[in-house]
């Protein structure tokens, strides 16, 4: 069986990578690659109400449905409320279904309650223009009314929060309101930061945080302890006070699965970390078990960030470790793993290699905005040309990344390089096609072959392992 | 260490005098003039700040003739000065602070011990927080603490508020409350002292 590929995701105008008529050809046109759809690797994926039949519209449909069984009788008609977001969102198909769901939230909140100041408050990673580009592409400052639409980051003026481990501090535009809610998603994406312990509270520490709170988290508390910054900030009573619901896409790698809302983040978060760990768990462990590869990079985000069937490429540069089992205190790829490499190589034995099978990796188009050069110095790369090269050379945080890689004239010839030198046919494209994975015909042939073993392992083994690590008893949850 | 390409430069004409950029630089390499900000060209080390949260966009990053590398170097009768910083503050020395300039422990410690005594200083001398500007903060703050500085923020700005906690702190009463949550604190402490006890560099 041989599927065509997927269309890819397109490339987007932003500062942070090349203009989108740069990207002269996609991995996906290159000759002999296939596609491998999730439902067809995992029967029992769950099924996806975007991309589908429906346009986007079906998210409005899910989230007012959704939003039916949240209570808002808080708000009043004079108050305001801050509908907090991130940039991941916009960057899960397209952006289009998160960007609904946020028009959504506000309509509902809007119609039930009679309350119209209602704006928009949207975090960020490390560009700190991201989401001003964002909420501008999907017209979200017209929607929402002048001004009341904004970009907010972690260098912005911030406020501090007391918590229950001590003062940590978040941003103050995003407290400025008598209400917050909580506009996100479910895709587990940082697995290696956040271990999915606590993913549904993460924007708490991160996107919604000042500097300190997020140095906290990388740097303070540890690779299985950082995710509490974010717990200890959504439990204070300052936040709890302003707290209203959440509202979250809910995401599998098929994509949209529907939208999920509570006044209980807590009881949401305990779904979605079951609801990760089984969508996510085999996708993740199938990908484990590529001996070798070159992998490409082709989507419109940070190196790190970049998908295949709905997992990032940091995720596959920790591929050889199994990220959700918490026993293992470092990923292959984490910032602590980071900080632990010494000038003449890890600073502990036990610090795993980056995923030895990525044996090259061609950046065809990927974004700079995040600090890369570990990837580069680590993972033979190839960048596609000069222009690309020079994003990453003009961006303070990746002034060292074409230091560890090669400029090649154009994807043609770094496949050509790349092939030569790794002495292996197999290609896996992170370019976010929809519902299932570019790769090359005999990638296709390894994934298919070893999908039902590693499925079985997965359900009967690893997932009521990460449940019981989380504190989920895996037979109420699995049934 | 951080090998310095850009420069920030201000379009006057189009400044607000919001102030906002002189508020978040780290190195505070710009000041305000009247109602017009302005770079101070021996300071700036183009972390982009200035650049990225201008609400106007009056700043743009122009490529330098000649680039230049900041990095403190630690001289051989520091040494053992350093490493005590270093473990003292939770660290190995050979380990990486931040990540955008792979700044090392060692070479914070260096500049401190060279008389850098707040975080802005630290930036200047080392490169440290020259690339996101976000995650770092707390190793300078550590790192001073060790050294028995306690600096104050710079007045008005928003560079940074103050050190939060470390896991070493959090209460056996919070760990018991959502250790079983899957917050491995005990097993992260552990990892921590391995690290700092490691005599790798």
């Amino acid at each position: 069986m041989s599927n065509p590929p997927i269309i890819p995701a397109l490339p987007r105008v932003s500062q942070y990578g090349v203009a989108p008529g740069q990207v002269t050809k996609r991995a996906a046109e290159l000759p002999g690659m296939t596609s491998v759809m999730l439902a067809e690797l995992y029967p029992d994926s769950p099924p996806a109400i975007y991309p589908g039949a429906e346009d986007v519209s079906v998210v409005r449909k899910h989230t007012v449905s959704a939003l039916k069984k949240v209570n808002m009788d808080m708000i009043g008609p004079e108050q305001s409320v801050n509908i907090c977001a991130s940039h991941h969102g916009f960057t899960l198909l397209g952006g289009a279904p998160y960007a609904e769901m946020l028009r959504t939230v506000r309509d509902e909140i809007e119609n039930r309650t009679g309350c119209r100041n209602i704006r928009l408050r949207a975090g960020v990673g490390l560009r700190f223009r991201e989401t001003e580009e964002y909420i501008k592409s999907f017209g979200l400052d017209a929607y929402f009314g002048k001004g009341k639409a904004k970009g907010v980051a972690p260098i912005d003026e911030g406020i501090p929060i007391e918590t229950e481990i001590g003062t940590l501090y978040g941003i103050k535009a995003v407290y400025d309101a008598d209400w917050i809610v909580h506009a996100h998603n479910s895709d587990v994406r940082e697995v290696h930061f956040h271990r999915q312990v606590d993913r549904a509270v993460k924007p708490f520490g991160m996107s919604y945080a000042r500097i300190e709170t997020r140095s906290t988290y990388h740097q303070n508390l540890g690779p299985r302890g950082a995710n509490f910054t974010a717990r200890a900030i959504f439990a204070s009573d300052f936040v709890q006070s302003k707290f209203a619901f959440a509202a979250f896409l809910d995401m599998s790698p098929v994509g949209v699965i529907g939208v999920d809302a509570d006044n209980d983040l807590y009881a949401l978060n305990d779904r979605l970390t079951i609801a990760g760990c089984r969508h996510y768990g085999k996708i993740m462990t199938l990908l484990g078990e590529v001996d070798e590869c070159i992998a490409v990079l082709d989507f419109p985000c940070p190196v790190p960030y970049v998908f295949a069937a709905g997992v990032i490429y940091a995720n596959f540069a920790g591929a050889n470790t199994d990220l959700f089992d918490l026993d293992m205190a470092l990923p292959a790829y984490t910032w602590y793993t980071e900080a632990f490499y010494g000038r003449n190589g890890p600073l502990l034995e036990s610090i795993p290699p980056v995923n030895p099978a990525i044996k090259m990796c061609v950046h065809n188009y990927a974004w700079g905005g995040y600090p890369s050069a570990f990837f580069s110095e680590r993972i033979p790369t190839l960048v596609v040309g000069g222009e690309q090269a020079a994003v990453m050379d003009r961006d303070s945080q990746n002034v060292e990344y074409m230091a560890h890689a090669m400029i090649a004239k154009n994807l043609d010839s770094a496949m050509h390089f790349a092939h030569a030198a790794s002495g292996t046919d197999k290609i896996i494209v992170f370019d976010g096609a929809a519902g299932g994975i570019n790769v090359s015909t005999s990638l296709a042939g390894l994934l298919r072959e070893k999908a039902p073993g590693v499925g079985r392992r997965v359900d009967g083994e690893l997932l009521p392992k990460w449940l019981r690590q989380r504190g989920i008893d895996p037979m109420t949850a699995l049934g | 260490m951080k090998t310095i390409t850009l420069k920030a430069r201000i379009n006057s004409a189009r400044c607000i005098g919001c102030g906002n950029c002189a508020k978040m630089c780290p190195t505070l390499a710009i000041f305000m003039k009247g109602k017009k900000a302005v770079v101070d060209e021996g300071r700036c080390l183009a972390c982009a700040n200035c650049h990225q949260r201008c609400p106007v966009e009056a700043v743009t990053l122009e490529k330098l003739d000649k680039p230049f590398t900041v990095r403190a170097v630690t001289r051989d009768f520091e040494r053992e000065a350093v490493e005590a910083m270093c473990i003292k503050a939770g660290f190995n020395p050979g380990q990486i602070l931040c990540y955008c300039t792979a700044t090392r422990a060692e070479e914070v410690a260096a500049a401190i011990i060279q008389g850098a005594e707040t975080p802005e200083e630290i930036s200047f001398r080392t490169g440290l927080r020259m690339g996101c500007s976000v995650e770092c903060i707390q190793p300078a703050l550590r790192m001073l603490e060790a050294a028995g500085i306690t600096p104050t923020p710079p007045e008005g700005g928003w560079q940074w508020y103050g050190r939060t906690p470390v896991l070493q702190e959090i209460s056996q009463e919070v760990k018991s409350k959502y250790n079983h949550r899957g917050f491995y604190f005990d097993s992260d402490i552990a990892l921590f002292a391995e690290v700092v006890k490691s005599e790798r560099r």
